[in-house]
């Protein structure tokens, strides 16, 4: 699972859930997945995902030589040695095992082979 | 071999239930079914060769995100079984792609967007429940999955809170006439062999229901299509082995348990006395494409004015021979 995936799922479908986001990030196995820098993704990308989010995500996966600013800093459109980390944070960390739990509930999503699973059973669900 | 008849379901009365009671009570598809029939389609050898249906409605949903002029950053793909919209989607259109369905098997087979256009990111997930932060996606697409949705009206609003301001739903659903001669035999058969009918085939919704109920959960500019896929089969038992490793047996939840064999075979002649032909026995698919917008500060709000067309009929013929006249000037 990228880090971007997480950036958009939510629990909310979950019984008494509100906002259901983000989902806590549990990682038992990560990797990087290397591939080259696109200044046009990452630039489109950063304007649609909750940087904060992606950012606490990251600090998640541990990985190495990876300084990760917590916020988006004010000149991040020109800010090449950003773009060039934002990039990794979106397109190049893979969650291969894990989980996903809900803010509200607790309730745990696993992800196992790189593809997170959130389906709950019928008692759980509202409607 | 599974597969029951019910009558159309009515979904106007759907929606008055819908704003008294909670539309959830009303279960049509057993949707724990529909998983098994999907993962267990998905692990068959022969799952690459009857996808033909689903791949040309996706071809087709896909076409679609073409004529948008926007740029769509996030492209949510509901429901995307083998992956059908994913592969002719283009970097030009589309930034990332996200595909979700209730199916482990169908995901982790599913074709994504050609690696070096765009990354594709997969989730398994109830693509009814439509598990996504609101307003996080630009651009939801959904083809022939959504036939087999309990709540409609629910998600219906569910895909409009996940979109945001001037984000579209492009989908396409199987509707009314579809399989209308697989359920006329098997109903002809039933009454002959057994003196009374059961339910082969799932309730489809009207297309005047799919406006209303875009139009309920906010959605503008709703266009709706219908359109007609006729296919031929040697005989009725190949379009019925064909119907379940596309993952369409029926999942309805009032379903007879099983279809005994001489109510086939007897479905099987009147079809062919009724329908066949050179081409074999033609089997209808019926489609119902949809297109909506969530209202924001861009996009097309309202359609243009009656009276405002600055170009004629007439001038047709221009269009092919002179087309710069007509291409707006890019100054």
């Amino acid at each position: 699972m990228k880090l971007l995936t997480h950036n958009f799922l939510s629990s909310s479908f979950l019984k008494n859930v509100k906002v259901g986001y983000p989902l806590v990030l549990r990682v038992s196995k990560a990797e990087v997945v290397e591939s080259e820098f696109n200044p046009d993704f990452t630039k489109k990308m950063l304007q649609k995902v909750e940087y904060p989010v992606l950012a606490e995500a990251a600090k998640v996966t541990n990985i190495q030589n990876l300084e990760v600013p917590s916020e988006l800093p004010s000149d991040w459109e020109n800010n090449e040695a950003f773009l060039n980390v934002a990039y990794k944070l979106l397109n190049c960390i893979n969650v291969v095992e894990g989980e996903l739990e809900c803010p509200e509930t607790g309730r745990k999503f696993i992800i196992r082979d790189s593809i997170p699973n959130m389906l709950a059973n019928e008692d759980e669900v509202d409607s | 071999m599974r597969l029951t008849i019910i009558s159309k379901i009515n979904y106007t009365k759907l929606l008055f239930a819908a704003s008294k009671t909670s539309a959830s009570s009303l279960k049509i598809f057993d949707r724990k079914t529909k998983l098994k029939q999907r993962n267990w389609a998905a692990a068959h050898p022969d799952f690459d060769v009857c996808q033909y249906v689903k791949d040309e409605i996706g071809y087709r949903v896909a076409d679609k995100v073409f004529d948008l002029t926007k740029f769509n950053d996030i492209v949510l793909d509901l429901g995307c079984g083998g992956g059908h919209i994913g592969q002719h989607l283009i970097k030009e259109n589309v930034g990332v792609l996200l595909q979700c369905d209730m199916s482990e098997g169908m995901i982790r087979k599913s074709k994504g967007a050609p690696e070096d256009e765009l990354p594709t990111l997969r989730v398994i997930g109830d693509e009814e429940k439509v598990p996504f932060k609101s307003q996080s996606i630009d651009l939801i697409v959904t083809s022939l999955s959504a036939h087999w949705i309990n709540d409609l009206p629910g998600w219906f609003q569910r895909c409009y809170n996940i979109l945001r301001p001037d984000g579209a739903i492009i989908g396409a659903l199987l509707a009314g006439d579809t399989l209308y001669q697989l359920r006329v035999a098997l109903q002809l058969a039933e009454n002959e062999r057994l003196g009374g009918m059961g339910t082969h085939i799932s309730p489809f919704i009207d297309a005047q229901d799919i406006g209303g109920l875009m139009n309920k959960a906010g959605f503008e500019m709703i266009t709706l299509d219908s359109d007609e896929l006729e296919i031929g089969y040697p005989n009725m038992f190949a379009l019925l082995y064909d119907l379940q490793i596309m993952a369409e047996s029926n999942s309805t939840i009032k379903r007879t348990a099983s279809l005994r064999k001489d109510v086939l075979i007897a479905a099987d002649s009147i079809y062919r006395i009724m329908y066949a032909s050179e081409n074999g026995y033609p089997a209808t698919f019926q489609i119902y494409s949809f297109i909506g917008w969530r209202p924001g500060q861009k996009g097309p709000q309202k359609a243009a004015k009656r009276g405002s067309q600055n170009v004629s009929f007439k001038d047709l013929s221009e269009v092919i021979e002179n087309p710069d006249k007509f291409v707006p000037s890019k100054k």
